[in-house]
């Protein structure tokens, strides 16, 4: 293995080796969870240069014959993992601290799953992929019932556990599929062979298209899109709230990675053929979750609906990039609209999430939106960061999550085929979703201060987390410029 | 001042002040309110120095004058790009001018969260500002968007008992049109950009974009999508429903603002982006459109007549008197165009008196009702006198500036078509016969028993309150006995967009 692979590793290595020090440290001093953050925290950041040190050339470079490769998108989407692993890990002490749960366990198990998303982030070999995912998902089910004394948790982790082995299964049978007709398990060897199946040398054989269809179930199950999304509000709902908000963003950017390297790269060629399946799931995922998220009294429920019609908005971007002529700028802008999408998705759905943790600071507080009542009076920051967040949720501009959506509707729209009519839904879709989350907004700062309203909590980690998570969505809106070159680099080195 | 880049200053220093203000103590209300008033004043300070340097400014080829443009989003060409012609000259030192007003006028009414009040209220200038002076059809939008959520919280928070579901209905229904603009925004920029085989400069450049010349097909589809966003917020028949909600809910500065100066985004989107960007679209779809705004006039007038409610009378008084602004707009006629900015003026001028007006009697009684007013000329003789005067300038007494508007739009309308001035004309009528209705019912007879009972509570207009309806009056009269001062400003941009339609296609044709 020369050097320059070593390098290439060098990341993922790092983050299981973080996760392994966490285990030791709180072997070492059980209970000291100051220190545990700290080193987490501080971990991450350095995490965060070597991700940037490892892939500052921009260059690709393979390892283990081709399995595993470090290029943009690979340094994209770790450094947004590791964003995402930071900030989760700055919101969690407030809630585990009260209910007395430790933080090693659970930050050691986050930083398992991210180094699992981190290998999807790289992987070009479908085992790899699957390896990665089931890395990715098995700590996600024990973060879930973290909460292990709380009964919502362990119905929400079971059905969470139950529906992902199955949806596993579903995909590692769509991918014996698709190695039994194309007879390898490399992504680019996959590619190739479908080219020549599409440019009529092979025939198109029918266990080919079934395997396709198992493995869009599959992703369909693991990025919650409808209908395949039922697990999804339980397993949120009862979830501790900070893995809530990691749920609702790290697996969920992490499934999508997966479907860049498995159908924007490996079933590129076949992309004629599942464009108008990617085109209806959006439509459905968008709708269906705007509708439902409307009458949902629960905010952990209303947001857990509420990234569900994310879900159909990032799914947009993929459909522009499939309705697109390969190798288009067309289709490169649909890759970079997804990537986008997901890093201003990061920052304003984990910054929602936060505040609803801070106000979770006793055990026992409810997750109805009712106990947002007079925020905007009784903590004026909190509230008007939740605006903040709810506003770029909503598509409102200069915030993160209005350029997102600006570019994924501009990627629908050079897109072809019936690809651009998907735009017209989904500015259909943001006004509705505008209706709940503004009425969060009205709890907030149109009704009274309730009798007895829990205090918001304000630790050193969770204002900084705040912070972060604030300006990342207001910065991202405001020089969208910043981040744009980054996501078109990593777009382009799948082409 | 050729270096200054007044402009921008006039954007952003209300939003300096919103951010200046977020530093200051909730409890300091004093200071929070002066400051505002200070920003607000200051941001009108900067408008006089732009109308008294505008003669002498050099147009750009576009006829927009102090442009400053900067790249903001270099990977699809979209600039920060501002400038300003006649029209939005007009509509600056209107925006600006009745939110200083509005603001004084908050003085007393706004007892509670005065500092979120102020924040909101200095945000929202920020936005209004901008989209009558941005150049870039991007930049428009999201100034556009900035408008939204100050109001929704001005509406929510401060508003009347109902002001929830105002305020939910006004946000969704402006949301709905303006999302569809976004959509036709990136669509007309990405058919530019597959025009200049793939490259974005350029393609959100409102001066580019004017002479690209889209295909009927595209034309037609973005027309309609702007269309609907400006046809709510004017507001036109039958986009008109969130309006007489927003309006009685809102506070009484947050109605002037609404009605002086959000309703004229949507005139001012017709003739700034609707017109000249697709003009054949206009002409295809200009027949029905004034036959919307023939309706609005009369059903309007016919609505106002017999409100009961002082606030929903004058809100649907807003949507008749808008009616001559849209009419004014779609008969594509060089006097008729002129007088619909005028009338835009006026009515933000005018209108927005008469809701402090109301806000005046509301502050005394809470009440707002019309059967229990009456008599009020004998106890309250100032008020009396200053509500007469705007009542007879929204009528449309020759001599004050409601008559100049709307006469002008009468006779480009007559040029074009004499049956549709009629209808217009006759509407006249009717607008004065509910104005003067209500000025009899509340100001002429006996003191009513309801107004009696409040005893020494209902005292005439203070210092406070003169101070902020004698710049409009003053106006009022000015604009109204030389109206030359607007027209020369409005005569080189009307010329330009009537020359863009009448290149795109043949005269109205078959009307009446």
């Amino acid at each position: 293995m020369s050097s320059a692979e070593l390098a290439a590793l060098t990341p993922l290595v790092y983050v299981i080796g973080l996760a392994i020090a966490l285990v030791v440290v709180d072997m070492v001093r059980p209970g000291d969870d100051r220190l545990v953050g700290i080193l987490a925290g501080v971990g991450l950041l350095i995490g965060m240069g070597v991700v940037w040190l490892a892939g500052a050339n921009g260059a690709t470079q393979e390892v283990f014959g081709g399995a595993y490769r470090l290029d943009p998108l690979t340094t994209f989407l770790d450094t947004l993992f590791l964003v995402v692993a930071f900030l989760t890990i700055l919101f969690t002490p407030d809630y585990l601290r009260p209910r007395g749960y430790p933080l090693a366990e659970y930050a050691a198990t986050l930083l398992f799953a991210i180094s699992g998303a981190m290998l999807i982030a790289g992987a070009t070999d479908l085992l790899v992929l699957f390896l990665g995912l089931e890395l990715l998902v098995l700590p996600g089910y024990m973060l879930t019932a973290y909460a292990k004394r709380d009964g919502l948790a362990t119905e929400g982790a079971i059905k969470y556990f139950l529906l992902g082995s199955f949806s596993s299964a579903i995909f590692l049978f769509g991918l014996a599929f698709t190695w039994g007709y194309t007879g390898t398990t490399s992504v680019a060897g996959v590619a190739h062979r479908l080219e020549q199946v599409v440019t009529g040398q092979q025939p198109i054989a029918a266990g080919l298209l079934m395997g396709l269809a198992l493995l869009t179930a599959g992703v369909a199950f693991k990025i919650a899109a409808v209908p395949f999304h039922y697990w999804t509000p339980d397993a949120y709902q009862g979830s501790p709230t900070p893995v809530t908000g990691y749920l609702s963003v790290g697996p969920k950017i992490a499934a999508f990675a997966l479907i860049l390297r498995l159908f924007a790269e490996a079933l590129a060629p076949l992309k004629a053929d599942w464009v108008a399946v990617v085109a209806v799931l959006a439509v459905l995922t968008m709708t269906l979750g705007n509708l439902v998220a409307l009458t949902q009294d629960n905010i952990k429920r209303m947001l857990a609906y509420s990234s569900i019609a994310h879900t159909g908005y990032i799914l947009v971007g993929l459909a522009a990039f499939a309705g697109a002529p390969p190798g288009s700028e067309a289709a490169k802008e649909g890759i970079a609209s997804v990537l986008f999408y997901a890093a201003a998705y990061a920052f304003m759905n984990l910054g929602a999430f936060a505040v609803v943790a801070a106000l979770q600071g006793r055990p026992g507080v409810t997750s109805q939106i009712a106990t947002f009542a007079g925020l905007g009076r009784r903590a004026p920051l909190a509230g008007a960061l939740m605006l903040l967040f709810l506003l770029s949720l909503t598509g409102i501009p200069p915030t993160a999550g209005f350029f997102a959506k600006a570019y994924v509707i501009a990627a629908a729209l050079a897109s072809g085929g019936l690809v651009p009519w998907l735009a017209v839904i989904v500015v259909i879709n943001a006004a509705i979703a505008a209706f709940y989350y503004l009425r969060v907004g009205v709890v907030m700062y149109m009704q009274d201060v309730p009798s007895g309203a829990q205090p918001v909590t304000n630790s050193l980690p969770m204002r900084l987390g705040l912070v972060v998570a604030a300006v990342g969505t207001v910065l991202i809106g405001l020089v969208p410029g910043l981040l744009l070159p980054m996501a078109q680099a990593a777009a382009a080195a799948i082409l | 001042m050729s270096g200054l880049p007044i402009l921008s200053l006039v954007i952003f220093t209300p939003l300096a002040g919103a951010l200046l203000l977020a530093f200051v103590p909730r409890d300091r209300v004093a200071l929070l309110r002066w400051l505002a008033l200070g920003t607000a004043v200051l941001t009108f300070a900067w408008t006089l120095l732009m109308v008294a340097g505008f003669n002498d400014a050099t147009p750009d080829r576009g006829g927009f004058r102090f442009v400053e443009a900067a790249s903001w989003i270099p990977a699809f060409g979209i600039q920060y790009k501002v400038g300003v012609d006649g029209i939005s000259l007009l509509m600056v030192l209107l925006t600006t001018l009745l939110t200083a007003v509005s603001i004084l006028a908050s003085f007393g009414p706004i007892k509670e969260r005065v500092k979120e009040y102020m924040i909101s209220f200095l945000v929202l200038e920020v936005g209004m500002v901008g989209v009558f002076l941005a150049l870039d059809t991007f930049l428009f939008y999201v100034f556009w968007e900035v408008v939204l959520v100050p109001m929704y919280l001005i509406i929510g928070i401060w508003g009347g008992p109902n002001r929830i579901y105002a305020t939910i209905k006004f946000v969704l229904y402006t949301l709905i049109g303006s999302l569809l603009m976004l959509v036709a925004i990136l669509g007309t920029a990405f058919v530019f950009a597959s025009g200049h085989g793939g490259d974005w400069t350029g393609a959100f450049d409102y001066e580019q974009l004017r002479g690209f010349g889209f295909s009927e097909g595209v034309q037609l589809a973005a027309f309609l999508a702007f269309f609907l966003a400006f046809a709510i917020k004017v507001p036109m028949f039958p986009f008109h429903t969130w309006l007489p909600d927003a309006h009685v809910e809102a506070p009484t500065a947050g109605s002037v603002i609404l009605a002086g100066v959000l309703l004229k985004l949507g005139g001012y989107g017709f003739i700034r982006f609707s017109l000249p960007l697709f003009p054949q679209a206009s002409h295809d779809l200009a027949v029905p459109i004034i036959v919307l705004s023939l309706i609005a006039i009369v059903y309007g007038a016919i609505v106002a007549l017999v409100q009961p409610d002082l606030k929903k009378l004058i809100a649907y008084s807003s949507v008749s008197h808008m009616g001559f602004v849209t009419l004014g707009i779609f008969v594509f006629q060089q006097q008729a165009l002129q007088g619909a900015v005028l009338q835009m003026v006026n009515h933000g001028l005018i209108t927005g008196a008469l809701f402090l007006l109301v806000g005046v009697i509301y502050e005394r009684t809470h009440d707002r009702t019309i059967a229990k007013m009456g008599g009020l000329m004998g106890t309250l003789p100032v008020y009396a006198v200053v509500f007469g005067f705007f009542m007879l300038a929204s009528i449309g007494l020759p001599g004050l500036s409601g008559f100049v508007g709307e006469f002008m739009v009468f006779l480009g309308t007559f040029a074009i078509s004499p049956v549709y001035a009629a209808v217009a004309v006759l509407v006249m009528t009717i607008g004065a016969a509910y104005l003067l209705w209500l000025f009899q019912r509340m100001f002429t007879g006996d003191l009513s028993d309801f107004l009696r009972g409040l005893g020494h509570h209902l005292t005439d207009m203070d210092h406070t309150e003169i101070l902020t309806l004698a710049p409009l009056a003053a106006l009022v009269v000015v604009f109204g006995v030389v109206p030359g001062l607007l027209l020369g400003v409005l005569q080189a941009p009307t010329d330009a967009v009537l020359a863009g339609l009448h290149s795109a296609g043949q005269a109205l044709g078959g009307l009446p």
